[in-house]
């Protein structure tokens, strides 16, 4: 299954990339792609999958771009 | 009473006259400082009615218990006056040493008045004040004059100014400080111009008053360490607010080409990872824990200093892509004092009054080269175009007609922020109902909406999340004053803040007495509004009708064909009146106003403007 995952701010520098496109070894729940890529999990986070905000347990499917963000508040 | 200096600085620019005034413990404690005071004390002075750019305005500079004593981010400071964009109480604030210089000369707060008969600035040191001969900064931008006076004066004075837009009186001018940044987007800046003050310069050397000044150093230390710490475990700062570019063009909320649609595929070119790139410094105000500001080299070479609305504003809202070029035009609206958001807004609606047939020009989406010329027009009120666009989107669809007030992006006057929200209510509700007008600064509640709402709803949560947020940010940090960052960022605890102001003033606060002060500062900001304008409606708080048409919808993406809907719209800002007790027309009722303490402001009040 192949998706595109985009980091966002700080996320960049923890993840270490900004955007790719992986090749996922199984299913996944966006919590799980969250750590797949190495985002911390004590770390507060928004996911979108095309555009949409999901939650952590939501099926990330083939073709997807998923987009995990630091929380932002507006400055 | 402890933590406040107790005294407030009049100055007659008329007379040059000056005169230390007293206030009460029982006013300290209502109004708490910074925005409490300032829209006290100009409810008090000022006749409704009156012209903002005339010798009767008066402009407030505020403080507060905890202003400049070392603790995270205390260096701010409120300017408020009448605004000339809006037509009532305006406020902003902004980083800047007179927060301790000021404390440090005896004062919380200053009052300036009248109107001098040639450029002056004042210098103020202690119990002195002068009256100098502003003429050689006169016709300068700020860097220059702020740089005049910190050779004349000392870097460590604390220094107010205003560039061309401000001595010209354009109604988004601002009020700068190297120390810092700017503020006052309601136009503060032209009321100081129309006063003929250039700047204002503060020195003080007295000790600031506090109740315990031991707990004091010990909480403040504390606290400053702790929220480095915060901000560098978060790596916040390596994008600063500018990473929320990104995603907002993800999730279909950034404004391009005068918020006409809600992303672009060249945002990724002026995004917080361009920006960390291009890099050059970061920048903070005084006790600053996480810099916000980001500098580059601009097209010209210029140290620009950027952060998210700038950029989004300056940026995407006009179509340009190109970073240095964003950060140019920052630069010339920062040295000719001119509100960055209100400049990108004003420039967006022109070229897309250009667009529809509304204006006449050749001014297009995506020049940067004619947006440079542009904003020195408006800064300079040159010519036909520049001197209109100087009064702001709304006035000068007012002129072009042709329903290019639907598209002036804007509330009450005040042009809005950087979030392009005609698929997400929730934060349109928060511009609608912000006190002064289209501000972010009062509540941003969108990644709320995407997560822990739907987007879609329009439900009493919403109006709910926006009070809280209403309460501590339009609120807590305006009263204090004090910088939101370290809480809304990077998760420095709210509740740090009671301790900071009981150590300062012996008291014994929780938050739920700093959402009283809040509630009250609010409704005396819409006493200011009532009575300037008796006839308000709820309407006064709506967004531009360009949100609720289907023809200005997403034509693709996960919100193609969503707008915003009228009456949807109207049931979430009940709510939001609701749960604020004001009513049907957005205005505090009787029984709210005597729960706050406003019997005398109601009456008051009630002399022009009927109150239920």
């Amino acid at each position: 299954m192949k998706v595109t995952v985009k980091l966002i701010g700080p996320l960049i520098y923890e993840g270490g990339f900004s955007e790719k496109t992986l090749t996922l070894p199984r299913a996944m729940t966006a919590a799980e792609l969250s750590a797949f890529v190495k985002i911390d999990k004590k770390r507060p986070t928004i996911i979108t999958r095309n555009g949409k905000a999901v939650t952590s347990k939501d099926k990330i499917a083939d073709g997807d771009r998923v987009v995990i963000s630091h929380i932002y508040s507006g400055g | 009473m402890k933590g406040w200096t107790g005294y407030i600085l009049r100055v007659n620019l008329t007379d040059k006259t000056w005169k230390k005034e007293s206030f009460t413990e029982e006013f300290a404690k209502k109004w708490v400082g910074g925005r409490g005071f300032a829209a006290k004390i100009l409810f008090d002075e000022l006749k409704p009615g009156i012209d903002p750019l005339g010798p009767e305005n008066k402009l407030v500079v505020a403080l507060g218990p905890i202003a400049g004593i070392p603790a995270p981010n205390t260096g701010k400071v409120v300017v408020a006056a009448k605004s000339p964009l809006t037509g009532f109480y305006g406020d902003g604030n902004l980083g800047s040493n007179v927060s301790s210089q000021l404390r440090k000369a005896g004062y919380d707060a200053m009052i300036i008045e009248g109107k001098a008969d040639k450029p002056v600035y004042l210098n103020i040191e202690d119990d002195k004040v002068e009256f100098l001969d502003a003429a050689e900064m006169w016709g300068k931008g700020t860097y220059f004059s702020n740089e005049w006076i910190y050779k004349k004066h000392g870097k460590n004075a604390g220094v107010l100014n205003i560039g061309q837009a401000g001595e010209n009186k354009v109604l988004f001018a601002m009020i700068r400080s190297l120390e810092g940044r700017a503020g006052g987007r309601p136009g503060i800046g032209a009321v100081m111009g129309s006063k003929m003050l250039k700047a204002i310069v503060v020195k003080g050397t007295k000790a600031i008053p506090q109740a315990d000044p031991e707990l004091m150093r010990k909480l403040g230390i504390d606290g400053l360490k702790k929220a480095r710490e915060l901000d560098q475990t978060s790596g916040w700062s390596k994008q600063s607010t500018n990473a929320v570019l990104g995603w907002c063009n993800e999730v279909n909320g950034l404004p391009v080409q005068n918020m006409r649609h809600t992303s672009h595929p060249e945002a990724h070119k002026v995004d917080g990872e361009r920006l960390n790139d291009a890099r050059i410094a970061t920048y903070g105000c005084p006790s600053c824990t996480m810099h916000c500001g980001i500098t580059i080299h601009d097209d010209e070479g210029r140290e620009s200093e950027l952060d998210y609305e700038n950029i989004g504003m300056l940026g995407p809202n006009v179509n340009v892509f190109d970073l240095k070029k964003v950060g140019s035009l920052n630069y010339l609206c920062d040295d000719y004092g001119l509100d960055t958001i209100s400049a990108g807004a004003v420039l967006g609606f022109y070229a897309d009054a250009i667009e529809h047939g509304a204006a006449s020009g050749d001014f297009k989406f995506g020049d940067a080269d004619k947006a440079k010329t542009l904003l020195w027009d408006i800064a300079a009120r040159k010519g036909e175009a520049g001197n209109l666009l100087a009064d702001g989107a709304l006035k000068a669809a007012k002129v072009y007609g042709k329903n290019s007030a639907d598209y002036a992006m804007q509330v009450k006057g005040l042009e809005m922020a950087a979030y392009n929200c005609k698929s997400i209510p929730g934060q349109a509700l928060a511009f609608g109902v912000a006190p002064i007008g289209g501000h972010h600064r009062e509540a941003w509640i969108i990644t709320f909406e995407l997560k822990h709402s739907k987007r879609e709803s329009y439900g009493p949560e919403k109006a709910a999340k926006v009070i809280e947020l209403q309460r501590i940010r339009g609120g807590l940090f305006e009263l204090l004053p004090a910088c939101r960052f370290p809480w809304v960022e990077v998760g420095y605890e709210l509740e740090n803040y009671p301790k900071f102001f009981n150590a300062a003033t012996g008291l014994n606060w929780t938050l739920s007495d700093f959402w009283a002060a809040a509630d009250r500062a609010y409704s005396m900001i819409k006493l200011h509004y009532l009575r300037e304008f008796p006839n308000v409606t709820r309407k006064d708080d709506y967004p531009p009708a360009v949100w609720f048409d289907k023809a200005n919808a997403d034509t693709e993406g996960p919100q193609k064909g969503v707008v915003l809907e009228y009456d949807k719209y109207d049931s979430l800002l009940q709510h939001y009146y609701d749960a604020r007790g004001y009513d049907k027309r957005g205005i505090p009722t009787m029984e709210t106003l005597k729960k706050l303490g406003l019997e005398a402001e109601a009456a008051a009040a009630a002399k022009v403007a009927a109150l239920n």
